[in-house]
């Protein structure tokens, strides 16, 4: 039955970053920036779904459209007006702008919102339903749900919409689409907004799931990366394998060693590092250098 | 050649200049001390950015130089000179360790793995309790600290060095490698150049220079945690002293040392903005130097002179290949 609980929370954890990682994928995939600022629309998501729920009273499920849209148009906004910039600029620039980004994000909220732990409490959040020996937490089911409806509804955008393949395409031959009418500039804006919109989503999800504070991105982020390049980058279906793979890992940590649930923390980071190392293609796709 | 010799003369004479300060005033001092190990960390930050590998994570070469320095005062019962030894090769094994272990990786997959580094050795610090005292963290050997002048002395002569050995290195054969590095290492490799063996080479002595400034910072401040040791604080300074100042140069990342530290006291003393602003400002400031000067401070004083003849003056390791723009 122990197994049996430890598959349920593998999967359900796994479901949460394959929606993290894919947001961050998307943009990284079409613009080939990768954005360090990525856990900060997150953070913002999870402290709109938070607020959603304790001033107006709106239930996250509800506030989740209105604060992807909102998260979509900042994203658009900020890449056509802003980070074009970089897409010529030296890495070091294209590093460290994002970054920077971050940072500020992260540390107007703490200044705004103050460093306190809060957590979005719908009535579904903390409950549960048995199934036999093992249970089922309602939040997180209703959060992995969440995360299946935004994947399947990125993938069907990317592969049946004009704007979808556009970014495929670019994805894979920046000139080539370009000879072929694509307007490059506004398809890394799209490509970018709608990557912020589903990090946006990952936070409103999470702010029920885990505590919401100004500086839980960062180690999203991390994760994200892991996770990314666990998967192979520029492979969807391997980020996903590798979604599931972190989940399984760090929820087997927490299960089986000592004091696991401190370590699991690092399972991330370990697995990254030993990724890079040694298998620089991760499961599937290109690798991670040149 | 000529500018850029006059531009490190120019540093230090300033370093030493600042020696001669009289070393009476107690908030002084400490200014003088943050910047100096900021000098040595952004030194370290730059030399391997100019080599192509960018580091977020120099938090890593901080926090093992601290811990280096730790087990040499509560362990091993070091005296104060001594606590460098362990430290300064605990900052070089990691330094070597991490460009041996991502020999191929480029740019941004770098930058993430020092991320990760970072972050890991935080999570085994905090997950080894008795050894760093885990999250509540460690006090230094009670009656271990030298006097404050030998501390400030110490620091400002470990600038020096840092900065000494960055610009021997600039002036060796060494400075084409990490252009032709941080431009194209492909080229740079078929040009016979092996980038392994200078990656390796400037990741282990970035890693010494930043593991120093941990360990005197750990003697300043006579306690250390994981979260303090590993913070991100230090290595996010390090990249803005370097980008504000003029990253690939030598004297940018001294200049860019003053000038943070300059901000940070003025807008604390005179402006009345409270500690917890700080990361802000510095990610406003990290921000607006790439976005409106990308060459930072050094590029600004060194434009109007080069605006005549020559733009023979390129900086040690690579000031200025056309690509260094930010933008068209």
């Amino acid at each position: 039955m122990m197994y049996v609980q430890l598959a349920i929370d593998s999967l359900l954890l796994g479901g949460l970053y394959a929606l993290m990682a894919l947001g961050l994928a998307l943009s990284f995939g079409v613009t080939n920036i990768l954005n360090f600022a990525h856990g900060e629309a997150i953070m913002l998501g999870a402290y709109g779904a938070f607020f959603g729920l304790t001033l107006g009273g709106i239930d996250p499920l509800l506030s989740l459209p209105a604060l992807m849209l909102v998260g979509f148009l900042a994203g658009y906004a900020l890449f056509r007006y802003f980070l074009k910039r970089l897409l010529t600029a030296p890495q070091v620039n294209q590093i460290l702008l994002t970054f920077g980004l971050g940072m500020i994000l992260n540390n107007a909220a703490a200044i705004a919102f103050t460093a306190d732990m809060r957590s979005a409490n719908p009535s579904y959040a903390s409950e549960s339903i048995r199934l036999g020996e093992a249970y089922l937490p309602m939040g997180r089911f209703i959060a992995f749900g969440v995360a299946c409806v935004m994947a399947v509804a990125l993938l069907l955008w990317l592969h049946r919409t004009e704007y979808g393949r556009a970014c495929r395409a670019v994805a894979q031959n920046q000139l080539a689409s370009t000879l072929a009418g694509i307007d490059l500039k506004n398809v890394y804006a799209v490509a970018f907004g709608i990557s912020i919109a589903i990090g946006v989503a990952t936070g409103v999800v999470l702010s029920w799931v885990t505590p919401v504070t100004p500086f839980m991105g960062f180690h999203l982020l991390v994760k994200a990366f892991a996770i990314i390049i666990l998967g192979g980058i520029g492979s969807i279906g391997g980020a996903m394998a590798g979604a599931f793979l972190l989940g399984f890992l760090e929820t087997a940590v927490a299960y089986f060693v000592p004091e696991g649930i401190g370590w699991a923390e690092g399972v991330a980071f370990a697995v990254l590092f030993l990724i890079l190392i040694f298998r620089p293609r991760g499961i599937a796709g290109q690798a991670a250098e040149g | 050649m000529k500018t850029n010799r006059f531009a490190v003369a120019g540093v230090m004479v300033l370093l030493a200049a600042l020696m001669l300060v009289p070393l009476n005033l107690p908030q002084m001092n400490d200014w003088l001390f943050r910047i100096a190990t900021l000098i040595m960390l952004a030194v370290s930050w730059n030399m391997m950015a100019s080599a192509g590998m960018i580091s977020l994570g120099h938090s890593a070469f901080w926090g093992v130089g601290s811990y280096g320095c730790l087990v040499a005062i509560n362990y091993l019962k070091l005296p104060f000179f001594m606590s460098f030894i362990p430290a300064l090769l605990f900052g070089a094994l990691i330094g070597m360790l991490l460009a041996l272990s991502t020999g191929r990786l480029r740019g941004v997959f770098f930058a993430i793995a020092t991320l990760a580094l970072s972050e890991g050795l935080r999570i085994i610090g905090l997950m080894l309790p008795d050894f760093t005292g885990g999250a509540a963290g460690m006090f230094l050997r009670h009656g271990a600290r030298p006097a404050a002048m030998v501390l400030y002395y110490s620091a400002i002569i470990a600038a020096l060095l840092t900065v000494l050995a960055a610009w021997l290195l600039s002036i060796t054969k060494l400075r084409y490698a990490m252009r032709a590095m941080h431009d194209n290492e492909d080229a740079a490799q078929m040009l016979g150049i092996n980038p392994l063996f200078y990656r390796t080479l400037i990741s282990t002595i970035a890693g010494a220079m930043a593991a120093g400034a941990g360990a005197l910072n750990l003697w300043h401040s006579a306690y250390l945690a994981p979260d303090i040791a590993f913070s991100l604080h230090f290595a996010i300074l390090a990249q803005i002293a370097a980008i504000i100042g003029g990253v690939h140069t030598l004297a940018g990342p001294v200049i860019g040392a003053f000038a943070i530290i300059g901000l940070s006291e003025l807008s604390r003393t005179s402006l009345g903005i409270k500690e917890g602003y700080s990361l802000l400002i510095y990610g406003v400031m990290l921000v607006a130097a790439i976005t409106f000067m990308p060459k930072g401070l050094y590029g600004i004083l060194k434009a109007r002179p080069a605006r005549k003849p020559a733009r023979e003056g390129l900086a040690p390791a690579g000031a200025s290949p056309p690509n260094d723009a930010a933008q068209p």
